[in-house]
């Protein structure tokens, strides 16, 4: 991991994204270190998706800096994008494709060259050996999971983003995955991951970013968010077993209404 | 919450693949999902073979250039709007576009590839048919006119393929595009064929040969015979290219590379 070891790999400052005369993100701002697993939190319509597809280049922020590695995504686009590694939640790739091929197309297009032994080796490593031939769509949830996890971390880039990665696993499956993602910030990746799961929230994330409609409420670690809020009777309300958890911080803090 | 300041980077973290590597990668899967696709593939050279091969009474009494340049048009209509306009709707309901865009390939080069995979379907299914034409219809040109008639068969391939690239523009739901482009392509048929044949009287016959389909095999039969090259004929070269950049303008500037 070449990346200069105090700076960020992500830097979002003043983030804005507007849809017509809709604000779903408003001034976000937040960085994520190298050798992190950062979460992004917040219920539906909150701006975590527009927050990632700004970061990931797939639309143009109405206002804002966002740099990955030090390349500004409006500038150096295509660098951004050779130092980041997605993970989408719901994955498609060619159809017609074996797993083999379009792990060798995805790795090609990021500059590595993968021989067949190469990209049988790296099947082997996610237990999937026997899968080269097959096609993606073949594959159970969580093999198509450590697919996508492979194409995504195949240059070793610097920033991985994983939008509700764990969403329809089993729980072997998710275990696996954040075993996987926890490997990964030891190597020196920065993780940026967006999901539901408070759990997931508490057991992997170093930091977590609390948003609600397209703002930052706080930002800290699991715990510290549980105990700066612990005392909130918005917070003290949502409990219902006594004890504080994230979850009821998060509904504290967002309120209990359903989001559509 | 807390900002950093970046410093640029001193020295390349990103390794970016050429765009030449990249393009190749890019067609040398699009070319093994096109041969996967078989049946399509079959469809777009079969049924005109057929209608060449059938028509071995009609060469005698309207010529080998009528006969050939009427299929190659109808083969043409197949490739742009049933097969490359479906198969990127098709792709692009499934999130494989959004998928390549996540990677630092230049967009332009994800469908070009995919226009370079319909060029070599447009030179299969032409040569194809200068064979049957030659083998069973004992249609027999002049090397010129063979070349030509590749040569047009060409030019009116993107004046398809635009116009492909526009429906997908303008329309984004996949079932709508599927029906559209199918309602288009028997349209072009119909009206193409009964004109051919004097069955639309002057008016309408008149409007038919200026339509895509008309300019088209008007080209392709003055090509093929170079003799009979005209002031009409180039009247219909010129209406081909000025339908291929209107329909290419619209299509590029409506195109969204997401149905979200």
């Amino acid at each position: 991991m070449n990346t200069p070891t105090n700076q960020p790999v992500l830097q979002v400052d003043g983030l804005d994204v507007r849809y017509g005369s809709f604000q779903a993100v408003q001034k976000v701002s937040f960085a994520v270190q190298p050798g992190e697993i950062f979460g992004l939190l917040g219920p539906n319509g909150a701006g975590k998706t527009s927050t990632l597809s700004a970061i990931e280049g797939l639309l143009k922020p109405n206002g804002g800096i966002i740099t990955v590695a030090g390349y500004d995504t409006r500038k150096q686009p295509l660098q951004v994008r050779a130092s980041m590694g997605v993970q989408l939640q719901n994955t498609s790739f060619q159809p017609e494709l074996t797993v083999a091929e379009i792990i060798q197309l995805y790795a090609g297009i990021h500059g590595v060259d993968l021989t067949t032994e190469k990209t049988a080796a790296i099947l082997a490593d996610i237990k999937l050996e026997d899968s080269a031939g097959k096609r993606f769509g073949q594959l159970s949830g969580g093999q198509q999971q450590r697919v996508s996890l492979v194409i995504a971390t195949i240059h070793r880039p610097p920033l991985v983003l994983m939008d509700e990665p764990t969403t329809g696993l089993d729980p072997q499956s998710r275990r696996q995955l954040w075993e996987r993602m926890e490997s990964m910030r030891n190597k020196g990746h920065a993780i940026l991951l967006t999901t539901h799961s408070m759990e997931e929230a508490e057991s992997v994330c170093d930091r977590i970013a609390i948003i609600d409609h397209g703002q930052i409420i706080t930002i800290d670690t699991p715990q510290a968010i549980i105990d700066g809020n612990r005392d909130k009777p918005e917070v003290i309300a949502a409990s219902r077993k006594g004890r504080i958890t994230l979850e009821d911080v998060f509904i504290g803090l967002t309120g209990t209404t359903v989001r559509s | 919450m807390t900002t950093t300041t970046i410093e640029p980077a001193t020295q390349p973290l990103v390794n970016l693949p050429s765009t030449s590597n990249v393009f190749s990668r890019l067609l040398k899967s699009d070319l093994k999902v096109q041969w996967r696709n078989r049946r399509a593939t079959i469809i777009v050279i079969l049924i005109p073979s057929i209608i060449l091969f059938s028509w071995k009474g009609l060469v005698k009494q309207f010529g080998g250039a009528f006969a050939l340049s009427n299929c190659i048009t109808f083969g043409l209509n197949a490739i742009g709007l049933m097969g490359y306009a479906n198969s990127i709707a098709r792709d692009r309901d499934k999130g494989i576009f959004q998928r390549l865009r996540l990677t630092p390939v230049p967009r332009w080069t994800i469908i070009a590839s995919r226009l370079a995979v319909q060029l070599v379907m447009i030179i299969v299914m032409s040569l194809v048919l200068f064979i049957i034409g030659y083998q069973v219809d004992k249609i027999t040109l002049t090397p010129t006119g063979y070349v030509l008639g590749l040569l047009t068969a060409i030019i009116g391939g993107a004046a398809y393929l635009s116009l492909g690239q526009m429906i997908v523009g303008l329309i984004r739901n996949v079932e709508t595009v599927n029906v559209t482009s199918r309602l288009v392509f028997f349209l072009f048929i119909m009206i193409g064929q009964i004109a051919s044949f004097g069955g639309l009287g002057e008016y309408w016959g008149n409007i038919a040969n200026w339509s895509p389909y008309g300019a088209t095999k008007t080209i392709i039969a003055a090509a093929l015979t170079p003799g009979a090259w005209n002031n009409n004929t180039s009247i219909s070269l010129l209406m081909s290219l000025g339908y291929t950049l209107v329909f290419t303008i619209l299509g590029i500037r409506y195109f969204r590379w997401s149905t979200k």
